[in-house]
């Protein structure tokens, strides 16, 4: 589709960092505890639908699936503390600045509301595709929705874990009105398919799986990404980095053809199964719409 | 005496439409013309087989059977499959058809035995012992009272015999055991028959949606587990296992140290059941004339949970709209982009 760009952008020496180690390594553990996640407790949300039965036996069945289950959701609230430990640290040991304001924060900032204008009007063919700075809006809602969603997640899934511990902490005078367990079910079961449709949809298209990205955007991965990406992707943070003379510091070798293989060996398989999952949730949709 | 009164009970709750169900059921012994005149005894299922494994021997191979509950018509085949009906509970070496169909015992077969049997009594003689609490249970009560239809031995404990299950699975001997994953599944389906409702709601919460997966094991519980299996009491009895006073006795079988905020838990969320809303939009409607009932709405646990559930569809159909237009959106304009380019730089080679 795209091979003549891609043949430029694979020539390019030049390459910045955009992900440290710490990062990559984050992601890494999001996306291994996520598919876990994904794999043994969608079936239970699309109990009635015979890919789910299916689904449920291959990652083990009852009670298996639920040990995978509770294994991935303590690797992904180890990466939420490694994350906000790590923030912590930057931000009250290595006093550095800009994670609440400024062009760095991944918070929503005035300059966000003029890049979804610009955005706009660049889907409707009346102007240039903005020059965002080191995140874009959409990435910045992802990150956003990332921490909301763990955050309720965590809590429904650790009161279906412990519904006993949970409910003791209520008067039974409340507990007669407001259920605590069945309340943590109904979320829990569609902020799931919330998560799992909108990174398997809206994250995978939005970064992944763009015309210029197909299949897979390795800057997360090896954390390197090539002048023109940069130039293109992300002009505003180019020009700032560059005017700031901070551009030579971020200057890393290109990815060797084996950590790039690597790559696309470890996230391809990982991108079609998500789109399998979303296949089946969808022809759920439409069984149920019909 | 004890044993009559049981009995007339049971024949009652056989009237009407259901002694006909039951005696199509059992007119499996509506025998075609043998070749040898023959006087049926226990102790030997070979003249029954002789005619009852083969369609042509038999006068009427099937007969229709109507539900006492939905009134759908059903066809029961009066053909018996011999391997099936030895691995069944009844289909042991030292058990035999007339032990069931006693009416039969005796009987001269030459021209093939009396059409439309009684029905068999499963508890006179025999099971006694689960009777005694099926008789006290509501499901009895409102037979008693109300002269309802109600489930009988059969209805739960289908597929006994010869004969296929209501869900087309053939129940094997030691099924009809509280600990056998099929008979648990299948359970769970009888019930389901007359209690829509309550099934639909145990599909949505967290034990339901396990069983609904094919997994019906011990530790995971159907029904019966929470309702008593014989004895199914209204959970308005003191002695019902849900009742008040039982509740945390049966919670706390599989959750150690349930407590009382634990099992006001509600096991059957009926957050896809549209008359909840209508009741929740018309006490709403009315809440100035009639406050009481919305006060009474509002104070029940489901409404919370219908309210939390149509907001999550809320928040799911305003993404996935909003944020698909925005990612198709963004491709158009990259391919469109791209596209752009290609042209230029196309032109400019030219």
């Amino acid at each position: 589709m795209n091979t003549g760009e891609r043949g430029i952008v694979m020539k390019s020496s030049t390459n910045f960092l955009r992900f440290s180690f710490f990062h990559r390594f984050c992601h890494f553990l999001t996306i291994v505890s996520f598919f876990g996640l994904v794999l043994t407790g969608i079936p239970l949300a699309f109990r009635s639908y015979g890919w789910a039965r299916w689904l449920y036996e291959l990652m083990g069945g009852y009670p298996t699936a639920g040990f995978i289950h509770r294994i991935c959701a303590i690797i992904t609230l180890f990466a939420a503390f490694l994350h906000f430990i790590n923030l912590f640290y930057n931000i009250s040991v290595k006093k550095q600045k800009g994670f609440f304001w400024g062009p760095k924060s991944l918070l929503i900032q005035p300059r966000d509301i003029f890049d979804i204008i610009g955005d706009l009007k660049w889907f409707l063919g009346i102007g240039k595709r903005p020059d965002f700075d080191k995140w874009i809006y959409w990435e910045k809602f992802e990150y956003l929705s990332l921490m909301w969603g763990t955050l309720v997640m965590a809590l429904t899934g650790l009161i279906l874990w412990f519904p006993v511990q949970f409910t003791k902490i209520i008067p039974t005078s409340v507990a007669s009105i407001i259920d605590l367990p069945s309340i943590a079910l109904i979320i829990h079961r569609y902020e799931a398919i919330l998560a799992a449709g909108f990174i398997f949809t809206i994250h995978f298209f939005h970064t992944h799986l763009l015309p210029e990205k197909m299949p897979v955007d390795e800057a997360i991965f090896t954390g390197k990404i090539t002048e023109e990406e940069f130039k293109h992707e992300r002009l505003a943070q180019y020009k700032r980095l560059e005017s700031q003379h901070k551009l030579d510091e971020l200057k890393v070798p290109p990815p060797s053809l084996f950590v790039s293989f690597i790559t696309r060996l470890f996230a391809v398989p990982i991108l079609i199964t998500g789109l399998v999952v979303v296949a089946f949730m969808l022809t759920a949709l439409l069984v149920w719409a019909i | 005496m004890v044993y009559r009164s049981k009995k007339s009970l049971i024949n009652k709750s056989l009237s009407g439409s259901k002694r006909l169900c039951f005696s199509a059921f059992l007119g499996v012994c509506t025998v075609a013309a043998l070749a040898l005149s023959t006087v049926l005894y226990a102790g030997d299922n070979g003249p029954c087989l002789e005619c009852h494994t083969k369609p042509d021997k038999l006068k009427v191979s099937e007969k229709a059977k109507i539900d006492p509950i939905t009134g759908e018509i059903k066809v029961a085949s009066m053909l018996v499959d011999e391997a099936t009906f030895k691995t069944t509970a009844h289909g042991g070496s030292d058990f035999f058809c007339v032990d069931c169909h006693q009416e039969l015992d005796g009987a001269d077969l030459t021209d093939g035995h009396k059409p439309n049997l009684k029905p068999v009594d499963c508890i006179t003689f025999c099971h006694d012992d689960p009777a005694e609490d099926y008789l006290q249970s509501s499901h009895v009560k409102l037979m008693k009272e109300h002269n309802k239809d109600v489930p009988t031995c059969k209805d739960c404990h289908f597929g006994l015999t010869f004969h296929d299950s209501v869900t087309g699975e053939k129940s094997p001997m030691y099924v009809p055991m509280g600990t056998n994953a099929l008979h648990r599944k299948l359970t769970i389906e009888a019930c389901s028959f007359c209690h829509q409702e309550y099934f639909d709601g145990y599909r949505n919460n967290a034990h339901g949606q396990v069983t609904s997966l094919g997994y019906t094991n011990e530790d995971v519980p159907v029904c019966f587990d929470c309702h008593g299996k014989h004895k199914i009491l209204n959970s308005s009895d003191p002695e019902s296992k849900v009742g008040k006073e039982r509740i945390l006795e049966t919670c706390g079988k599989c959750h150690a140290n349930a407590n009382a905020s634990f099992v006001k838990h509600i096991e059957h969320p009926q957050i896809k059941n549209l008359s909840y809303y209508n009741a929740l939009l018309n006490a709403i409607k009315n809440g100035r004339s009639d406050p009481e009932n919305l006060k009474k709405v509002l104070k029940n646990p489901q409404t919370i949970l219908c309210i939390v559930f149509v907001m999550y569809m809320g928040i799911l159909g305003f993404t996935f709209s909003s944020f698909g237009l925005h990612s198709l959106l963004c491709w158009l304009a990259a391919i469109r982009d791209e596209y752009r380019r290609k042209g230029h730089s196309d032109e400019e080679q030219h």
